[in-house]
């Protein structure tokens, strides 16, 4: 499979070289590839931030390597194209938003670019019609809700045409119609526009959505795997996650009360959809 | 409690009136022209025909004149302490004594200094507050360089400049966000900000900076951080969605701004004795 | 310590051309030891609502009465109110402004002018209220704590000031599911053993039905539902109508419900439901 990003080695260590060196990722040998939803979940303090921040170089590894695109994020020289590649949304839409309108916001990556005119006004338009903000485009953001506001930024960052976008937790501040809203946006990015997204999230929700997921803890990836190998029913690793301070998605839960109870459903269920045919059928 | 209410520098009012329309070129050019006017301006006739012209501009911006005024509420105590002080101190030979209480005596031409340099701040601070009120940040920012262009034969990285100054008009608002926030916290938990002297009540307001600031220096942090994630590298090699172009309004505009100014030069001149 | 409200009405920004109102005529009686839960989209009002509990805001139209004692009046004494209703804002780790975490904590009796043993030995119940052990952190440095223990020092800094009354303003957003259970077992344990009325704001639908026996639910500055959370859960149409999502395990037992299981309604936890669900599997059984 094509990879977009691949970390080699991967160490990163805050103050690096003083006394007082915090390393917060330890060799982390990982990759996106092209097209999938790579979920990225962990505690606090786990790392995650820290590497989804080496993903387009606004971190640079203190040992390992991060290719994008075959990139070193090392070289300074290809920071440029790397970012144009690499889009990133950030957790609080307040201070990520650069103007006073929703239009001129989306239009400062394009602008940074250096594109020119019509090229710029022409994705611009895109990026409102693709995430259904057209009515929106005269607003200042002061005024819409943060939902709204966490999809301009998404807009923003898909009008500089990326092929992959990283979402550092974008719902953690939202209430559930914006989490719901920034989640499909996202989601349908990925489906109609073939974007590559890296999702950062604490939800279950939202992890089983994504085709792939890490998990990480102190600084290393501790578990990978699709969402439904990850959440596989079983005593050990129900156990392991919950040390990482993680739960099991809703579905996986009840499915695995109800197989404790004697009854025979599949030990893979993570969707509710499953979860409800799977005991239709239990019972036809 | 709310703070951001009285805040109105910094603050966009978006609209359609003529005065939104106008080029930003037109606007900076004219505020900076109003300025140098105010400056020069030594009596109550030319500072009375600025408040009519800003009173007009309010009005043709459709801003409601009350929210105009209101921006100038928090600088109520410093203006006064100033008046006060020009007051008491200014001293010219040969003026009538007003009063005399103690040490201090007030002349009239302390009185007058005194009316001059508050009517100057306020007048200062509307014409700057009429500007962020009816531009947005980024045509201020494209206008502002527009404008700033030939410094770059000097070597002034006048794209930065003019961003850092933008960013730090923006930030007035978002500081007043926080200030209310902390204060609240604090209010929560036993201060009461409106009891005690002066004294008592500086020394209340102190601990509500270091957590302004660290909150202040983390959105700055956020807001560059994703400024640089979007390419964000200055001035260099950037365009814009939007070209400024000079129209008819702008024209008319021109006239406007120099008939005015002309009064003002004859009324400097003609009048120069009316102090 | 009961808490009323009385045809309250809040405008935003009045006098400017953002002016608009937030608050429309909202009643609501909070009686003692009481566990209420808050819930609304963005910009319902609930921030504010919650801000007139403890009088950071005064009524200009309406009343608000916190133990018989009308906040509008101008021989209210507020800080003592503040003190009675403490209230945790959201991201309450960004209001911190003592360097260590003990000298935060002390900021409200400070305030008090409390005697210091009196000062020390609140500092330290506080801290343990919150499960924060007082020999390891008292002088710790406030930027050395993690997103949670900051989130947990922060509601000891109210604690400390001896509420009978908390308001918690959606005070686990953005931490993570441990944090997230660390800080809602602390708030079950100060509703439990130390006998406090609680108000929750939160945005997590799964919270609030875990944690509130009564559940208001606010949308364009109106209370629009009041009742006890598992009858306002049930309540499915309504509550999408104004973009709120149900709780997981609600969704799920709807689906079940509509797919034709006979389930009873209002069940908020997955303990509960897989019993349920197991009954009406075993009840099926019987009849084929």
């Amino acid at each position: 499979m094509e990879k977009i990003i691949e970390t080699s080695a991967l160490t990163y260590a805050y103050r690096a070289g003083s006394s007082k060196e915090v390393r917060a990722l330890q060799n982390i040998n990982m990759a996106v590839h092209k097209g999938e939803i790579l979920a990225i979940t962990g505690q606090n303090g786990s790392g995650k931030s820290t590497l989804a921040r080496h993903f387009n170089g606004l971190l640079t590894p203190t040992s390992g390597r991060v290719l994008v695109n075959g990139l070193s994020t090392d070289d300074r020289n290809n920071i440029g194209e790397i970012r144009k590649k690499v889009g990133m949304v950030f957790q609080n839409p307040d201070n990520q938003l650069v103007s006073s309108i929703v239009e001129e916001d989306i239009a400062f990556g394009p602008e940074n670019l250096g594109l020119p005119q019509s090229e710029i006004i022409e994705r611009v338009d895109w990026a409102l019609h693709i995430l259904n903000l057209e009515e929106l485009r005269k607003e200042t953001p002061h005024n819409l809700s943060a939902g709204q506001k966490q999809q301009v930024a998404i807009a923003g960052v898909l009008a500089m045409k990326p092929e992959c976008i990283i979402l550092d937790e974008p719902t953690a501040h939202l209430d559930p119609r914006g989490r719901r809203e920034v989640l499909e946006s996202s989601l349908r990015l990925n489906r109609e526009e073939g974007i590559t997204l890296v999702l950062l999230t604490h939800f279950m929700n939202e992890v089983i959505h994504c085709s792939r997921m890490l998990i990480m803890d102190s600084g290393t990836v501790k578990v990978e795997g699709s969402p439904r190998e990850v959440f596989l029913q079983g005593d050990e690793q129900i156990e392991k996650l919950k040390q990482m301070g993680l739960d099991y998605p809703v579905a996986s839960r009840l499915a695995a009360g109800l197989n404790r109870e004697g009854f025979n459903l599949p030990s893979d269920i993570i969707h509710h959809e499953e979860f409800i045919a799977s005991l239709c059928q239990l019972t036809s | 409690m709310e703070l951001t209410k009285n805040i109105t520098l910094g603050v966009y009012l978006p609209g359609e009136s003529a005065v939104h329309r106008l080029d930003p070129r037109t606007k900076i050019i004219s505020v900076t022209l109003l300025i140098v006017l105010l400056l020069l301006a030594r009596s109550y006739l030319a500072f009375g025909l600025v408040a009519l012209f800003l009173a007009g501009m309010v009005y043709i911006a459709k801003i409601p004149p009350g929210y105009a005024l209101r921006g100038l509420k928090p600088m109520l105590p410093v203006l006064i302490l100033m008046w006060v002080f020009q007051l008491f101190l200014y001293q010219a030979p040969g003026t009538a004594t007003l009063f005399q209480w103690w040490v201090f005596e007030a002349t009239e031409a302390g009185l007058h200094m005194g009316n001059l340099i508050i009517m100057r701040v306020l007048f200062l601070f509307s014409v700057t507050t009429l500007l962020t009120l009816t531009t947005s940040v980024v045509s201020l920012t494209d206008g502002l360089e527009n404008l700033l262009k030939p410094l770059r034969f000097i070597g002034i990285p006048y794209h930065e400049l003019v961003m850092t100054l933008v960013i730090a008009l923006r930030f007035v608002l978002i500081l007043a966000e926080e200030l209310e926030k902390i204060m609240k916290a604090q209010m929560a938990r036993g201060v009461a900000f409106d009891r005690g002297n002066f004294i008592q009540k500086t020394k209340k307001v102190f601990p509500v900076f270091l957590p302004l600031f660290i909150g202040a220096f983390k959105r700055a942090e956020e807001l560059i951080v994703a400024m640089d994630a979007r390419s964000y590298t200055g001035g260099k090699g950037r365009t814009k969605m939007k070209t400024l172009r000079m129209g008819r309004v702008d024209f008319a505009a021109a006239v406007i701004m120099l008939v005015f100014t002309g009064i003002m030069i004859y009324i400097f001149t003609a009048f120069k004795a009316f102090i | 310590m009961p808490i009323d409200v009385i045809n309250l009405s809040h405008s935003y920004k009045t006098g400017t051309p953002f002016e608009h109102k937030v608050l429309f005529d909202v009643n609501l009686h909070i009686s003692d030891g009481e566990f209420v839960g808050l819930i609304g989209p963005t910009r319902s009002g609930k921030t504010t609502l919650a801000q007139y509990l403890n009088a950071l805001y005064i009524p200009r139209q309406g009343r608000v009465l916190i133990d018989n004692e009308n906040t509008a009046d101008k021989k209210a004494d507020l800080v003592s109110i503040r003190h009675r209703v403490g209230y945790v804002f959201q991201n309450p780790e960004y209001q911190l402004f003592a360097p260590t975490v003990g000298e935060d904590i002390a900021f409200g009796p400070i305030n008090q002018n409390l005697p210091q043993e009196e000062i020390d030995r609140l500092v330290k119940g506080s801290m343990e209220m919150v499960g924060l052990d007082f020999n390891t952190f008292c002088h710790r440095d406030i930027f050395a704590l993690s997103g949670g223990q900051k989130r947990r020092a922060a509601i000891a800094g109210v604690l400390a000031c001896r509420p009978k009354v908390l308001v918690l303003d959606d005070i686990t957003s953005g931490l993570d599911p441990r944090g997230r259970e660390e800080i809602m077992k602390v708030v079950k344990d100060l509703h439990l053993s130390q006998n406090i009325t609680i108000l929750f704001i939160s945005n997590s639908m799964d919270e609030v039905a875990l944690l509130a026996r009564r559940l208001l639910v606010m949308d364009n500055g109106k209370i629009i539902m009041d009742g006890p959370t598992r009858e306002v859960f049930a309540r499915t149409e309504k509550l999408r109508s104004i973009g709120l999502e149900l709780p997981e395990i609600s969704i799920i037992i709807d689906s079940l419900q509509s797919a034709g299981f006979n389930l009873p309604r209002g069940i908020l936890t997955v303990d509960e439901a897989i019993s349920e669900i197991a009954a009406a599997l075993h009840l099926r059984e019987g009849h084929q």
